[in-house]
């Protein structure tokens, strides 16, 4: 039996089983992340969020105090996230955007305003 | 009595007036013992301030963004007080995207738009800009990248499905070109319509003008006919226009990001 009837969200189902989805998907952006260079701050950042978010999986067995543990909304949203942030994992393994600057901006490609005139004219 | 009683009341009203009167003398003399005069607080009212809080929330997130992704991060900048603009190398466009979509920490989930900008005097003349904004942390983000006429960036359809008829409507108006685009077309133009109406070098007039001919009673279309010949104006004054804004605040403030170490 679910702790609640609606999501109250379009087309966002309740969560049968929340705690196991969750955990499953936490173990698997973990073990993508493990793939990465150990100084990537992606890595480094995104570890540290999964991390919390599975520790409090585990420790709160309620739906509800679950999701005011985590405040990132209700526990089928979580999922939802956790969902994308694996997708970003697995492709950020073939972007790797850890590397240095591809390459640099040409010169005053960013100068705004472009004519700007940098002394009175005499 | 009453009499009496009236009297009692006049007593205590008069009584009450004098202490009134007492007191706003005192209130004046600690007035007159202060000389400076109290700073203006304000004086633009109508001007919008920037939260501060929100700035140091916007230039941390900006320094986060371009931590993750040195590969394609060229410069953080906030613009016009609290807009974070995050520059990107046309190669980033996609990575840069997903990531803002899909990690914890940003959920920018929402394209608003994308927009275009023509500069001819630069190398890469060309200026696309995507506006996202997330509703989970209510905050607005500009990812900016440059192209040229010939080089074309990569479609984001696949990170926004709303990237669709935006990337057409560049594409018609601009001329820039995107790869892996399902359906690129025109849009907004006319049906055989050539060229694109928002670079700096399309004549306001445009090429071609329609008009109903009255012998071949049908419209047709004629390459337009200008009633004079073109004119250079010289619009360049001798003395300078705005003196007053020579000094005026930055159009952008750079966020400061710590450069990675090249390596491998």
């Amino acid at each position: 039996m679910a702790s609640k009837l609606t999501t109250g969200l379009t087309g966002l189902v309740v969560a049968s089983n929340p705690h196991h989805t969750l955990s499953a998907l936490y173990g698997k952006i973990l073990r993508a992340l493990t793939k990465m260079p150990q100084d990537a701050s992606y890595r480094k950042y995104t570890e540290k969020v999964v991390q919390n978010r599975l520790k409090a999986v585990e420790a709160h067995k309620d739906v509800t105090t679950l999701e005011k543990e985590i405040a990132c909304g209700q526990v089928e949203e979580l999922i939802v996230q956790a969902e994308n942030e694996l997708i970003l994992a697995r492709k950020m393994l073939g972007w790797k955007p850890w590397e240095s600057l591809l390459k640099p901006a040409p010169q005053k490609q960013w100068n705004w305003p472009p004519a700007k005139i940098d002394e009175p004219m005499i | 009595m009453a009499a009496i009683i009236r009297r009692i009341g006049c007593r205590a009203i008069s009584n009450f007036a004098a202490k009134n009167v007492v007191a706003p003398k005192a209130v004046g003399a600690i007035r007159l013992s202060s000389t400076t005069p109290a700073p203006p607080a304000e004086d633009k009212p109508t001007f919008r301030k920037p939260n501060e809080a929100a700035r140091l929330n916007l230039s941390n997130f900006g320094r986060y963004v371009a931590e993750c992704l040195p590969k394609y991060v060229q410069k953080v900048q906030l613009t016009a007080g609290d807009e974070l603009e995050v520059l990107i190398a046309p190669e980033g466009v996609v990575p840069v995207l997903q990531f803002l979509k899909d990690n914890h920490l940003a959920q920018f989930s929402n394209l608003v738009d994308i927009a275009g900008m023509d500069v001819p005097s630069r190398q890469y003349r060309f200026e696309v800009i995507y506006n996202l904004l997330s509703l989970r942390f209510n905050s607005r983000i500009r990812v900016k990248t440059y192209t040229d006429e010939l080089t074309p960036l990569d479609s984001c359809n696949e990170v926004f499905k709303a990237a669709n008829w935006y990337e057409r409507e560049i594409w018609d108006m601009y001329g820039v070109f995107f790869a892996n685009h399902p359906d690129l077309r025109r849009i907004l133009t006319d049906y055989g319509f050539e060229g694109h109406p928002q670079r700096r070098d399309f004549p306001l007039s445009g090429y071609v003008e329609l008009r109903y001919d009255d012998e071949k009673k049908r419209v047709v279309c004629e390459p337009l006919e200008l009633a004079q010949e073109f004119r250079k104006f010289d619009l360049s004054a001798p003395w300078e226009q705005f003196p007053n804004f020579r000094n005026a605040n930055p159009p952008a403030e750079t966020v400061e990001t710590k450069q990675e170490t090249p390596k491998k």
